[in-house]
Protein backbone atom coordinates (compact mmCIF):
# COMPACT_ATOMS: atom_id res chain seq x y z
CA UNK A 1 0.00 0.00 0.00
CA UNK A 2 1.40 3.41 -0.84
CA UNK A 3 1.71 6.10 1.73
CA UNK A 4 -0.89 8.17 -0.07
CA UNK A 5 -3.38 5.34 0.31
CA UNK A 6 -2.97 5.19 4.10
CA UNK A 7 -5.85 6.50 6.22
CA UNK A 8 -5.48 10.22 6.98
CA UNK A 9 -5.32 9.73 10.77
CA UNK A 10 -2.24 7.48 10.62
CA UNK A 11 1.30 8.92 10.75
CA UNK A 12 3.34 8.37 7.62
CA UNK A 13 5.37 5.16 7.45
CA UNK A 14 9.19 5.62 7.68
CA UNK A 15 11.23 4.90 4.59
CA UNK A 16 13.56 2.21 5.99
CA UNK A 17 13.37 -0.46 8.72
CA UNK A 18 12.80 0.97 12.19
CA UNK A 19 15.39 0.47 14.92
CA UNK A 20 14.50 -1.57 18.02
CA UNK A 21 16.54 -3.25 20.77
CA UNK A 22 17.19 -7.00 20.90
CA UNK A 23 14.52 -7.43 23.58
CA UNK A 24 11.99 -5.45 21.56
CA UNK A 25 12.89 -7.41 18.46
CA UNK A 26 12.13 -10.67 20.33
CA UNK A 27 8.94 -9.22 21.76
CA UNK A 28 7.72 -8.21 18.32
CA UNK A 29 8.51 -11.65 16.92
CA UNK A 30 6.61 -13.27 19.82
CA UNK A 31 3.70 -10.94 19.19
CA UNK A 32 3.68 -11.92 15.53
CA UNK A 33 3.84 -15.58 16.56
CA UNK A 34 0.80 -15.14 18.81
CA UNK A 35 -1.03 -13.43 15.96
CA UNK A 36 -0.22 -16.23 13.55
CA UNK A 37 2.31 -14.35 11.41
CA UNK A 38 5.52 -16.06 12.54
CA UNK A 39 6.57 -19.73 12.25
CA UNK A 40 5.27 -21.79 15.15
CA UNK A 41 8.51 -23.65 15.94
CA UNK A 42 10.55 -20.45 16.06
CA UNK A 43 7.88 -18.68 18.09
CA UNK A 44 7.77 -21.47 20.66
CA UNK A 45 11.56 -21.34 20.95
CA UNK A 46 11.31 -17.64 21.75
CA UNK A 47 8.68 -18.09 24.48
CA UNK A 48 10.78 -20.87 25.99
CA UNK A 49 13.83 -18.58 26.12
CA UNK A 50 14.60 -15.82 28.63
CA UNK A 51 16.14 -12.40 28.02
CA UNK A 52 16.82 -9.52 30.38
CA UNK A 53 13.88 -7.20 30.59
CA UNK A 54 14.51 -3.48 30.06
CA UNK A 55 12.87 -0.87 32.27
CA UNK A 56 10.60 0.28 29.49
CA UNK A 57 9.93 -0.09 25.79
CA UNK A 58 10.99 2.47 23.21
CA UNK A 59 8.47 4.55 21.30
CA UNK A 60 9.21 2.73 18.06
CA UNK A 61 8.49 -0.67 19.61
CA UNK A 62 5.26 0.60 21.14
CA UNK A 63 4.18 1.93 17.75
CA UNK A 64 4.96 -1.40 16.13
CA UNK A 65 3.05 -3.32 18.83
CA UNK A 66 0.01 -1.09 18.31
CA UNK A 67 0.31 -1.46 14.57
CA UNK A 68 0.60 -5.26 14.71
CA UNK A 69 -2.27 -5.66 17.14
CA UNK A 70 -4.63 -3.39 15.27
CA UNK A 71 -3.92 -4.83 11.84
CA UNK A 72 -3.48 -8.51 12.66
CA UNK A 73 -6.52 -8.89 14.92
CA UNK A 74 -8.80 -7.21 12.41
CA UNK A 75 -7.27 -9.23 9.58
CA UNK A 76 -7.81 -12.42 11.55
CA UNK A 77 -11.45 -11.65 12.27
CA UNK A 78 -12.11 -10.74 8.66
CA UNK A 79 -10.47 -13.90 7.37
CA UNK A 80 -12.12 -16.08 10.03
CA UNK A 81 -15.55 -15.17 8.78
CA UNK A 82 -16.15 -11.45 9.06
CA UNK A 83 -15.88 -11.10 5.28
CA UNK A 84 -18.90 -13.32 4.69
CA UNK A 85 -22.15 -11.78 3.73
CA UNK A 86 -24.10 -13.39 6.54
CA UNK A 87 -27.07 -12.71 8.75
CA UNK A 88 -27.04 -12.29 12.53
CA UNK A 89 -29.52 -11.03 15.06
CA UNK A 90 -29.66 -7.43 16.19
CA UNK A 91 -32.33 -6.99 18.87
CA UNK A 92 -34.17 -10.08 17.66
CA UNK A 93 -34.09 -9.01 14.02
CA UNK A 94 -31.87 -10.56 11.37
CA UNK A 95 -29.34 -8.10 9.95
CA UNK A 96 -27.40 -9.04 6.85
CA UNK A 97 -24.07 -8.03 5.36
CA UNK A 98 -20.40 -8.35 6.10
CA UNK A 99 -19.16 -7.71 9.66
CA UNK A 100 -18.36 -4.07 8.95
CA UNK A 101 -21.73 -3.56 7.27
CA UNK A 102 -23.75 -5.13 10.07
CA UNK A 103 -21.94 -3.28 12.86
CA UNK A 104 -21.13 0.38 13.29
CA UNK A 105 -17.51 1.49 13.77
CA UNK A 106 -18.11 2.38 17.44
CA UNK A 107 -19.41 -1.10 18.15
CA UNK A 108 -16.54 -2.89 16.45
CA UNK A 109 -13.57 -0.91 17.75
CA UNK A 110 -10.94 -3.11 19.34
CA UNK A 111 -9.37 -1.59 22.43
CA UNK A 112 -6.46 -3.35 24.08
CA UNK A 113 -5.55 -2.77 27.70
CA UNK A 114 -2.13 -2.61 29.37
CA UNK A 115 -2.47 -6.32 30.25
CA UNK A 116 -1.63 -7.30 26.68
CA UNK A 117 1.66 -5.39 26.73
CA UNK A 118 2.48 -6.68 30.21
CA UNK A 119 1.88 -10.22 29.01
CA UNK A 120 4.14 -9.64 26.02
CA UNK A 121 6.88 -8.28 28.27
CA UNK A 122 6.55 -11.26 30.58
CA UNK A 123 6.45 -13.81 27.75
CA UNK A 124 9.57 -12.27 26.21
CA UNK A 125 11.59 -11.87 29.39
CA UNK A 126 10.73 -15.20 31.01
CA UNK A 127 10.76 -18.84 30.05
CA UNK A 128 7.01 -19.34 30.16
CA UNK A 129 7.23 -23.00 31.04
CA UNK A 130 9.51 -22.51 34.03
CA UNK A 131 9.05 -18.93 35.07
CA UNK A 132 9.29 -17.82 38.69
CA UNK A 133 7.91 -14.35 38.02
CA UNK A 134 4.18 -14.28 38.54
CA UNK A 135 2.08 -12.69 35.84
CA UNK A 136 -1.65 -12.74 35.45
CA UNK A 137 -4.45 -10.42 34.41
CA UNK A 138 -7.76 -10.38 36.31
CA UNK A 139 -10.46 -11.59 33.94
CA UNK A 140 -12.76 -8.70 34.88
CA UNK A 141 -10.23 -6.13 33.72
CA UNK A 142 -9.91 -7.61 30.25
CA UNK A 143 -11.57 -5.92 27.30
CA UNK A 144 -13.17 -8.01 24.51
CA UNK A 145 -10.12 -7.27 22.36
CA UNK A 146 -7.81 -8.50 25.15
CA UNK A 147 -9.79 -11.73 25.32
CA UNK A 148 -9.44 -12.15 21.57
CA UNK A 149 -5.69 -11.58 21.82
CA UNK A 150 -5.23 -14.02 24.73
CA UNK A 151 -7.31 -16.58 22.85
CA UNK A 152 -5.01 -16.21 19.83
CA UNK A 153 -1.94 -16.43 22.06
CA UNK A 154 -3.17 -19.61 23.74
CA UNK A 155 -4.04 -21.15 20.41
CA UNK A 156 -0.55 -20.41 19.10
CA UNK A 157 1.03 -22.12 22.13
CA UNK A 158 -1.16 -25.23 22.08
CA UNK A 159 1.54 -27.25 20.31
CA UNK A 160 3.69 -27.07 23.44
CA UNK A 161 2.12 -28.95 26.38
CA UNK A 162 4.54 -27.43 28.93
CA UNK A 163 3.62 -23.89 27.96
CA UNK A 164 -0.09 -24.73 27.84
CA UNK A 165 0.08 -26.24 31.32
CA UNK A 166 1.39 -22.93 32.68
CA UNK A 167 -0.94 -20.65 30.71
CA UNK A 168 -4.17 -22.47 31.54
CA UNK A 169 -3.65 -21.78 35.24
CA UNK A 170 -3.79 -18.03 34.64
CA UNK A 171 -7.08 -16.17 34.88
CA UNK A 172 -6.53 -14.43 31.55
CA UNK A 173 -6.88 -17.82 29.88
CA UNK A 174 -8.72 -19.95 32.44
CA UNK A 175 -11.66 -17.56 32.58
CA UNK A 176 -11.63 -16.66 28.90
CA UNK A 177 -14.91 -17.94 27.38
CA UNK A 178 -13.44 -17.90 23.87
CA UNK A 179 -10.83 -20.44 24.95
CA UNK A 180 -13.53 -22.66 26.44
CA UNK A 181 -15.69 -22.74 23.33
CA UNK A 182 -12.69 -23.45 21.10
CA UNK A 183 -10.46 -25.97 22.87
CA UNK A 184 -12.06 -26.88 26.22
CA UNK A 185 -10.00 -30.06 26.45
CA UNK A 186 -6.85 -27.96 26.83
CA UNK A 187 -8.36 -25.74 29.50
CA UNK A 188 -8.70 -28.27 32.28
CA UNK A 189 -6.62 -30.84 34.10
CA UNK A 190 -9.46 -32.56 35.91
CA UNK A 191 -12.69 -34.40 35.12
CA UNK A 192 -14.76 -31.64 36.69
CA UNK A 193 -14.06 -28.48 34.72
CA UNK A 194 -14.65 -25.06 36.27
CA UNK A 195 -16.35 -23.00 33.61
CA UNK A 196 -16.21 -19.25 33.06
CA UNK A 197 -19.24 -17.01 32.66
CA UNK A 198 -20.57 -17.23 29.08
CA UNK A 199 -23.25 -14.53 29.23
CA UNK A 200 -20.92 -11.63 28.32
CA UNK A 201 -20.20 -13.35 25.00
CA UNK A 202 -23.65 -12.42 23.71
CA UNK A 203 -23.48 -8.66 24.08
CA UNK A 204 -21.47 -5.82 22.53
CA UNK A 205 -18.14 -6.35 20.88
CA UNK A 206 -17.79 -9.92 22.19
CA UNK A 207 -20.89 -10.91 20.23
CA UNK A 208 -19.48 -9.23 17.11
CA UNK A 209 -16.24 -11.17 17.52
CA UNK A 210 -18.20 -14.38 17.97
CA UNK A 211 -20.16 -13.67 14.79
CA UNK A 212 -16.91 -13.37 12.87
CA UNK A 213 -15.58 -16.58 14.41
CA UNK A 214 -18.55 -18.78 13.46
CA UNK A 215 -17.02 -20.40 10.34
CA UNK A 216 -13.65 -20.68 12.07
CA UNK A 217 -15.19 -22.43 15.08
CA UNK A 218 -17.24 -24.79 12.93
CA UNK A 219 -14.10 -25.80 11.02
CA UNK A 220 -12.07 -26.18 14.19
CA UNK A 221 -14.68 -28.36 15.92
CA UNK A 222 -15.17 -30.50 12.81
CA UNK A 223 -11.43 -31.18 12.64
CA UNK A 224 -11.31 -31.87 16.36
CA UNK A 225 -14.20 -34.37 16.17
CA UNK A 226 -12.67 -36.16 13.21
CA UNK A 227 -9.38 -36.46 15.10
CA UNK A 228 -11.05 -37.86 18.20
CA UNK A 229 -10.93 -41.36 16.79
CA UNK A 230 -7.14 -41.18 17.15
CA UNK A 231 -7.22 -40.68 20.94
CA UNK A 232 -5.96 -43.84 22.59
CA UNK A 233 -5.87 -42.83 26.23
CA UNK A 234 -9.13 -43.38 28.11
CA UNK A 235 -8.34 -40.79 30.74
CA UNK A 236 -7.54 -38.12 28.16
CA UNK A 237 -10.72 -38.91 26.24
CA UNK A 238 -12.83 -38.70 29.36
CA UNK A 239 -11.26 -35.44 30.47
CA UNK A 240 -11.51 -33.81 27.06
CA UNK A 241 -15.04 -35.07 26.41
CA UNK A 242 -16.36 -33.96 29.76
CA UNK A 243 -14.83 -30.51 29.32
CA UNK A 244 -16.29 -30.24 25.80
CA UNK A 245 -19.72 -31.33 26.91
CA UNK A 246 -19.81 -28.99 29.90
CA UNK A 247 -18.47 -26.00 27.96
CA UNK A 248 -20.72 -26.39 24.91
CA UNK A 249 -23.79 -27.10 27.03
CA UNK A 250 -23.20 -24.02 29.21
CA UNK A 251 -22.48 -21.92 26.13
CA UNK A 252 -25.66 -23.03 24.34
CA UNK A 253 -27.79 -22.51 27.44
CA UNK A 254 -26.41 -18.99 27.78
CA UNK A 255 -27.05 -18.37 24.06
CA UNK A 256 -30.64 -19.54 24.43
CA UNK A 257 -31.20 -17.31 27.45
CA UNK A 258 -29.73 -14.32 25.60
CA UNK A 259 -31.91 -15.05 22.52
CA UNK A 260 -28.76 -15.34 20.41
CA UNK A 261 -29.36 -18.76 18.90
CA UNK A 262 -27.55 -17.49 15.80
CA UNK A 263 -24.29 -17.59 17.76
CA UNK A 264 -24.73 -21.32 18.39
CA UNK A 265 -24.78 -21.90 14.65
CA UNK A 266 -21.25 -23.30 14.64
CA UNK A 267 -22.39 -26.25 16.79
CA UNK A 268 -25.16 -27.01 14.31
CA UNK A 269 -22.77 -26.72 11.37
CA UNK A 270 -20.21 -28.97 13.06
CA UNK A 271 -22.84 -31.67 13.56
CA UNK A 272 -24.09 -31.20 10.02
CA UNK A 273 -20.56 -31.68 8.69
CA UNK A 274 -20.14 -34.84 10.76
CA UNK A 275 -23.51 -36.46 10.22
CA UNK A 276 -23.69 -36.45 6.46
CA UNK A 277 -24.21 -40.20 6.86
CA UNK A 278 -25.09 -42.41 9.81
CA UNK A 279 -22.18 -42.71 12.21
CA UNK A 280 -21.40 -45.33 14.83
CA UNK A 281 -19.91 -44.38 18.21
CA UNK A 282 -16.71 -46.09 17.12
CA UNK A 283 -16.09 -43.04 14.92
CA UNK A 284 -15.17 -41.24 18.16
CA UNK A 285 -14.06 -44.11 20.40
CA UNK A 286 -12.33 -46.38 17.87
CA UNK A 287 -8.84 -45.30 18.90
CA UNK A 288 -9.18 -46.12 22.60
CA UNK A 289 -6.50 -48.62 23.57
CA UNK A 290 -7.00 -51.65 25.80
CA UNK A 291 -10.06 -52.56 27.78
CA UNK A 292 -10.11 -49.28 29.69
CA UNK A 293 -10.93 -48.67 33.34
CA UNK A 294 -12.03 -51.68 35.40
CA UNK A 295 -15.42 -50.18 36.29
CA UNK A 296 -18.15 -50.33 33.68
CA UNK A 297 -19.42 -46.97 34.97
CA UNK A 298 -16.11 -45.30 34.07
CA UNK A 299 -15.93 -46.95 30.65
CA UNK A 300 -19.47 -45.85 29.85
CA UNK A 301 -18.77 -42.36 31.13
CA UNK A 302 -15.72 -42.08 28.87
CA UNK A 303 -17.64 -43.26 25.83
CA UNK A 304 -20.49 -40.88 26.54
CA UNK A 305 -17.98 -38.05 26.97
CA UNK A 306 -16.45 -38.85 23.60
CA UNK A 307 -19.78 -37.98 21.95
CA UNK A 308 -19.95 -34.56 23.57
CA UNK A 309 -20.68 -32.72 20.32
CA UNK A 310 -23.51 -34.95 18.98
CA UNK A 311 -25.13 -34.73 22.41
CA UNK A 312 -25.51 -30.97 21.91
CA UNK A 313 -28.05 -31.62 19.14
CA UNK A 314 -30.54 -32.22 21.92
CA UNK A 315 -30.35 -28.53 22.85
CA UNK A 316 -30.48 -27.37 19.24
CA UNK A 317 -33.45 -29.63 18.56
CA UNK A 318 -35.15 -28.00 21.55
CA UNK A 319 -34.54 -24.58 19.98
CA UNK A 320 -36.08 -25.84 16.76
CA UNK A 321 -39.17 -27.12 18.58
CA UNK A 322 -39.53 -23.76 20.32
CA UNK A 323 -39.12 -21.92 17.03
CA UNK A 324 -41.91 -23.96 15.49
CA UNK A 325 -44.32 -22.66 18.11
CA UNK A 326 -43.47 -18.96 17.72
CA UNK A 327 -46.38 -17.12 16.14
CA UNK A 328 -46.35 -14.32 13.60
CA UNK A 329 -47.22 -11.68 16.18
CA UNK A 330 -44.64 -12.80 18.73
CA UNK A 331 -41.55 -10.66 19.32
CA UNK A 332 -39.25 -13.53 18.48
CA UNK A 333 -40.90 -14.31 15.16
CA UNK A 334 -38.09 -12.97 12.96
CA UNK A 335 -35.42 -14.59 15.09
CA UNK A 336 -37.23 -17.94 15.07
CA UNK A 337 -37.68 -17.75 11.30
CA UNK A 338 -33.97 -17.22 10.93
CA UNK A 339 -33.19 -20.17 13.19
CA UNK A 340 -35.56 -22.38 11.20
CA UNK A 341 -33.79 -21.37 8.00
CA UNK A 342 -30.43 -22.22 9.56
CA UNK A 343 -31.86 -25.54 10.72
CA UNK A 344 -33.28 -26.29 7.30
CA UNK A 345 -30.03 -25.34 5.56
CA UNK A 346 -28.12 -27.72 7.82
CA UNK A 347 -30.72 -30.47 7.28
CA UNK A 348 -31.28 -30.29 11.02
CA UNK A 349 -33.94 -33.01 11.30
CA UNK A 350 -31.74 -35.63 9.69
CA UNK A 351 -28.67 -34.48 11.58
CA UNK A 352 -30.52 -34.55 14.91
CA UNK A 353 -31.90 -38.04 14.20
CA UNK A 354 -28.46 -39.36 13.28
CA UNK A 355 -26.84 -37.73 16.30
CA UNK A 356 -29.53 -39.17 18.58
CA UNK A 357 -29.07 -42.63 17.09
CA UNK A 358 -25.29 -42.47 17.62
CA UNK A 359 -25.71 -41.33 21.22
CA UNK A 360 -28.33 -43.96 22.01
CA UNK A 361 -26.18 -46.76 20.63
CA UNK A 362 -23.95 -46.29 23.64
CA UNK A 363 -26.77 -46.57 26.12
CA UNK A 364 -27.14 -49.88 27.91
CA UNK A 365 -30.55 -51.52 28.29
CA UNK A 366 -31.64 -50.42 24.85
CA UNK A 367 -32.98 -53.16 22.63
CA UNK A 368 -30.89 -53.48 19.45
CA UNK A 369 -33.94 -52.92 17.30
CA UNK A 370 -34.64 -49.56 18.92
CA UNK A 371 -31.07 -48.38 19.18
CA UNK A 372 -29.86 -49.08 15.68
CA UNK A 373 -31.25 -46.51 13.33
CA UNK A 374 -33.01 -47.88 10.28
CA UNK A 375 -31.77 -46.89 6.84
CA UNK A 376 -32.86 -43.37 6.01
CA UNK A 377 -33.55 -42.77 9.67
CA UNK A 378 -33.87 -39.07 9.03
CA UNK A 379 -37.49 -39.59 8.10
CA UNK A 380 -38.15 -40.88 11.59
CA UNK A 381 -38.27 -37.44 13.18
CA UNK A 382 -40.77 -36.15 10.71
CA UNK A 383 -43.14 -39.09 10.82
CA UNK A 384 -43.15 -40.54 14.30
CA UNK A 385 -43.29 -37.80 16.92
CA UNK A 386 -46.69 -37.52 18.50
CA UNK A 387 -46.61 -33.99 19.83
CA UNK A 388 -44.61 -32.24 17.18
CA UNK A 389 -46.31 -29.73 14.99
CA UNK A 390 -46.04 -30.25 11.27
CA UNK B 1 33.91 -60.19 66.47
CA UNK B 2 30.54 -59.69 64.85
CA UNK B 3 27.73 -62.19 65.22
CA UNK B 4 24.99 -62.59 62.67
CA UNK B 5 21.42 -63.09 63.74
CA UNK B 6 18.20 -63.64 61.84
CA UNK B 7 14.79 -62.35 62.82
CA UNK B 8 11.46 -63.42 61.40
CA UNK B 9 8.50 -61.07 61.52
CA UNK B 10 4.98 -62.18 60.76
CA UNK B 11 1.99 -59.90 60.40
CA UNK B 12 -1.61 -60.61 59.70
CA UNK B 13 -4.49 -58.24 59.10
CA UNK B 14 -8.19 -58.51 58.48
CA UNK B 15 -10.03 -55.92 56.40
CA UNK B 16 -13.58 -55.58 55.20
CA UNK B 17 -13.40 -54.83 51.48
CA UNK B 18 -16.20 -53.38 49.38
CA UNK B 19 -16.47 -52.94 45.62
CA UNK B 20 -19.25 -51.69 43.43
CA UNK B 21 -20.15 -50.67 39.93
CA UNK B 22 -23.23 -49.10 38.45
CA UNK B 23 -24.70 -47.73 35.27
CA UNK B 24 -27.38 -45.15 34.89
CA UNK B 25 -29.52 -44.72 31.78
CA UNK B 26 -32.91 -43.55 30.64
CA UNK B 27 -35.92 -45.58 29.60
CA UNK B 28 -37.41 -44.77 26.20
CA UNK B 29 -40.94 -43.98 27.31
CA UNK B 30 -43.04 -42.25 24.65
CA UNK B 31 -45.23 -39.40 25.86
CA UNK B 32 -48.52 -40.92 24.73
CA UNK B 33 -50.31 -39.78 27.87
CA UNK B 34 -49.41 -36.95 30.25
CA UNK B 35 -46.20 -37.67 32.22
CA UNK B 36 -48.11 -38.37 35.45
CA UNK B 37 -50.25 -41.04 33.78
CA UNK B 38 -47.24 -42.60 32.07
CA UNK B 39 -45.47 -42.72 35.44
CA UNK B 40 -48.49 -44.46 37.01
CA UNK B 41 -48.58 -47.07 34.26
CA UNK B 42 -44.87 -47.69 34.64
CA UNK B 43 -45.17 -47.93 38.41
CA UNK B 44 -47.96 -50.52 38.13
CA UNK B 45 -46.03 -52.58 35.62
CA UNK B 46 -42.94 -52.53 37.81
CA UNK B 47 -45.00 -53.62 40.83
CA UNK B 48 -46.25 -56.59 38.82
CA UNK B 49 -42.66 -57.56 38.18
CA UNK B 50 -41.61 -57.56 41.81
CA UNK B 51 -40.32 -54.00 42.22
CA UNK B 52 -41.00 -52.34 45.55
CA UNK B 53 -41.80 -48.69 46.00
CA UNK B 54 -39.34 -46.71 48.10
CA UNK B 55 -39.94 -43.60 50.21
CA UNK B 56 -38.51 -41.35 47.48
CA UNK B 57 -40.95 -42.75 44.90
CA UNK B 58 -38.44 -44.91 43.07
CA UNK B 59 -39.06 -48.63 42.46
CA UNK B 60 -36.34 -51.06 43.46
CA UNK B 61 -35.74 -54.76 43.04
CA UNK B 62 -32.80 -56.65 44.47
CA UNK B 63 -31.56 -59.44 42.19
CA UNK B 64 -28.82 -61.09 44.25
CA UNK B 65 -25.91 -58.66 44.49
CA UNK B 66 -27.45 -56.40 41.89
CA UNK B 67 -30.06 -53.74 42.65
CA UNK B 68 -32.24 -52.32 39.88
CA UNK B 69 -33.82 -48.94 40.65
CA UNK B 70 -36.23 -47.17 38.33
CA UNK B 71 -37.66 -43.72 38.83
CA UNK B 72 -41.14 -43.88 37.21
CA UNK B 73 -41.34 -40.08 36.96
CA UNK B 74 -38.09 -39.46 35.09
CA UNK B 75 -37.61 -42.93 33.58
CA UNK B 76 -34.11 -43.09 34.99
CA UNK B 77 -32.78 -46.61 35.52
CA UNK B 78 -29.89 -47.39 37.82
CA UNK B 79 -28.41 -50.85 37.93
CA UNK B 80 -25.96 -51.24 40.76
CA UNK B 81 -23.80 -54.20 41.67
CA UNK B 82 -22.13 -54.29 45.05
CA UNK B 83 -20.03 -56.92 46.68
CA UNK B 84 -18.17 -57.08 49.96
CA UNK B 85 -15.94 -59.55 51.68
CA UNK B 86 -13.95 -59.84 54.87
CA UNK B 87 -10.43 -60.77 53.87
CA UNK B 88 -7.62 -61.97 56.08
CA UNK B 89 -4.07 -61.67 54.79
CA UNK B 90 -0.77 -62.80 56.25
CA UNK B 91 2.75 -61.78 55.38
CA UNK B 92 6.10 -62.95 56.66
CA UNK B 93 9.64 -61.69 56.18
CA UNK B 94 13.07 -62.77 57.32
CA UNK B 95 15.97 -60.38 57.87
CA UNK B 96 19.59 -60.83 58.82
CA UNK B 97 21.55 -58.43 61.05
CA UNK B 98 24.92 -58.16 62.73
CA UNK B 99 25.26 -57.19 66.35
CA UNK B 100 28.23 -54.82 65.83
CA UNK B 101 27.44 -53.14 62.50
CA UNK B 102 24.22 -52.02 60.86
CA UNK B 103 20.96 -51.39 62.64
CA UNK B 104 20.33 -52.91 65.98
CA UNK B 105 17.58 -55.44 66.42
CA UNK B 106 14.84 -52.95 67.29
CA UNK B 107 15.47 -50.81 64.24
CA UNK B 108 15.76 -53.85 62.02
CA UNK B 109 12.48 -55.22 63.31
CA UNK B 110 10.76 -51.85 62.66
CA UNK B 111 12.12 -51.75 59.14
CA UNK B 112 10.95 -55.26 58.38
CA UNK B 113 7.54 -54.49 59.89
CA UNK B 114 7.25 -51.47 57.60
CA UNK B 115 8.07 -53.65 54.60
CA UNK B 116 5.50 -56.18 55.78
CA UNK B 117 2.89 -53.45 55.94
CA UNK B 118 3.61 -52.57 52.32
CA UNK B 119 3.37 -56.26 51.38
CA UNK B 120 -0.01 -56.49 53.09
CA UNK B 121 -1.24 -53.33 51.37
CA UNK B 122 -0.29 -54.81 48.01
CA UNK B 123 -2.12 -58.04 48.80
CA UNK B 124 -5.24 -56.14 49.83
CA UNK B 125 -5.02 -54.05 46.66
CA UNK B 126 -5.02 -57.26 44.64
CA UNK B 127 -8.02 -58.51 46.59
CA UNK B 128 -9.78 -55.19 46.04
CA UNK B 129 -9.10 -55.46 42.34
CA UNK B 130 -10.46 -59.02 42.29
CA UNK B 131 -13.64 -57.88 44.05
CA UNK B 132 -14.02 -54.96 41.65
CA UNK B 133 -13.72 -57.29 38.67
CA UNK B 134 -16.35 -59.55 40.20
CA UNK B 135 -18.75 -56.62 40.76
CA UNK B 136 -18.29 -55.40 37.20
CA UNK B 137 -18.76 -58.87 35.75
CA UNK B 138 -21.92 -59.33 37.83
CA UNK B 139 -23.22 -56.03 36.52
CA UNK B 140 -22.43 -56.83 32.89
CA UNK B 141 -24.03 -60.24 33.20
CA UNK B 142 -27.12 -58.82 34.82
CA UNK B 143 -27.44 -56.10 32.20
CA UNK B 144 -27.61 -58.75 29.50
CA UNK B 145 -30.24 -60.64 31.48
CA UNK B 146 -32.39 -57.66 32.33
CA UNK B 147 -32.39 -56.00 28.90
CA UNK B 148 -35.22 -58.14 27.47
CA UNK B 149 -37.27 -57.54 30.61
CA UNK B 150 -36.77 -53.78 30.38
CA UNK B 151 -37.89 -53.91 26.74
CA UNK B 152 -40.98 -55.87 27.78
CA UNK B 153 -41.76 -53.31 30.49
CA UNK B 154 -41.46 -50.41 28.04
CA UNK B 155 -43.57 -52.23 25.44
CA UNK B 156 -46.23 -53.09 28.01
CA UNK B 157 -46.43 -49.51 29.27
CA UNK B 158 -46.67 -48.26 25.68
CA UNK B 159 -49.47 -50.73 24.90
CA UNK B 160 -51.41 -49.77 28.05
CA UNK B 161 -50.94 -46.10 27.28
CA UNK B 162 -52.20 -46.56 23.72
CA UNK B 163 -55.27 -48.39 24.97
CA UNK B 164 -56.03 -45.62 27.45
CA UNK B 165 -55.48 -42.98 24.78
CA UNK B 166 -57.84 -44.83 22.45
CA UNK B 167 -60.50 -44.94 25.15
CA UNK B 168 -60.15 -41.20 25.63
CA UNK B 169 -60.57 -40.63 21.89
CA UNK B 170 -63.74 -42.70 21.41
CA UNK B 171 -65.40 -46.07 21.90
CA UNK B 172 -63.03 -48.99 21.50
CA UNK B 173 -64.59 -51.58 19.18
CA UNK B 174 -61.79 -54.08 18.88
CA UNK B 175 -58.28 -54.65 20.14
CA UNK B 176 -56.00 -57.13 18.43
CA UNK B 177 -52.53 -57.90 19.77
CA UNK B 178 -49.85 -60.06 18.23
CA UNK B 179 -47.26 -60.86 20.90
CA UNK B 180 -44.85 -62.31 18.33
CA UNK B 181 -44.63 -59.27 16.09
CA UNK B 182 -45.48 -56.86 18.88
CA UNK B 183 -48.20 -55.22 16.80
CA UNK B 184 -51.26 -53.73 18.43
CA UNK B 185 -54.36 -52.78 16.44
CA UNK B 186 -57.12 -50.78 18.06
CA UNK B 187 -60.35 -50.07 16.23
CA UNK B 188 -62.42 -47.32 17.72
CA UNK B 189 -65.50 -45.36 16.92
CA UNK B 190 -65.12 -41.64 17.28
Amino acid sequence: MTRAAAPPNRPPEPDGPRQVSKFEFNLLRILRFFLGHFPSDQGLQLVRAAITRPECLGGTAVDLIKDSLSKACVLFLVRAGGWRNDRFLRENNPTGGRAWERTSLEERTLEFSRHVVEFLLWATAEKIHETKVAWDAPAKELSPADELFFWLAFDACRADPDVVAVLRKKSAFRLNPLCWISFPGDMTESDEPTLPEFRPLFTGLRAVVLECLQPHLAGRWTRSERAKGQIGDWKKMRQQGRAEFAALRAFLEAAGQANRTDLGRFVLKTNAALFQTDLLPVFWTGGLQGSGPPRLADRLDTQRAALAVPRQMEVLDGWQQQALYVGYFDDEYQASQMWKQDWEAADGNHVAARARAAVEMLEPLRAPSSSLPPAGSGQQTEDTPVDRPG
Amino acid sequence: MSRAYRITVKESETRHLKAGDEICTQLEILEILPPVDMATLLRNELKNRGFEEQDDGTMTRQDGDVAVTIDPCSGEVTVKAATEETVNQEARRDATGFNDVGPNEGKLRDRVREQLKQDLDKKFEQEQSRLQTKATEDLEKHLNEIQPEISQIVNQVTRDALKQKAQQMGTVKEIAEDPESGSLTIKLEV
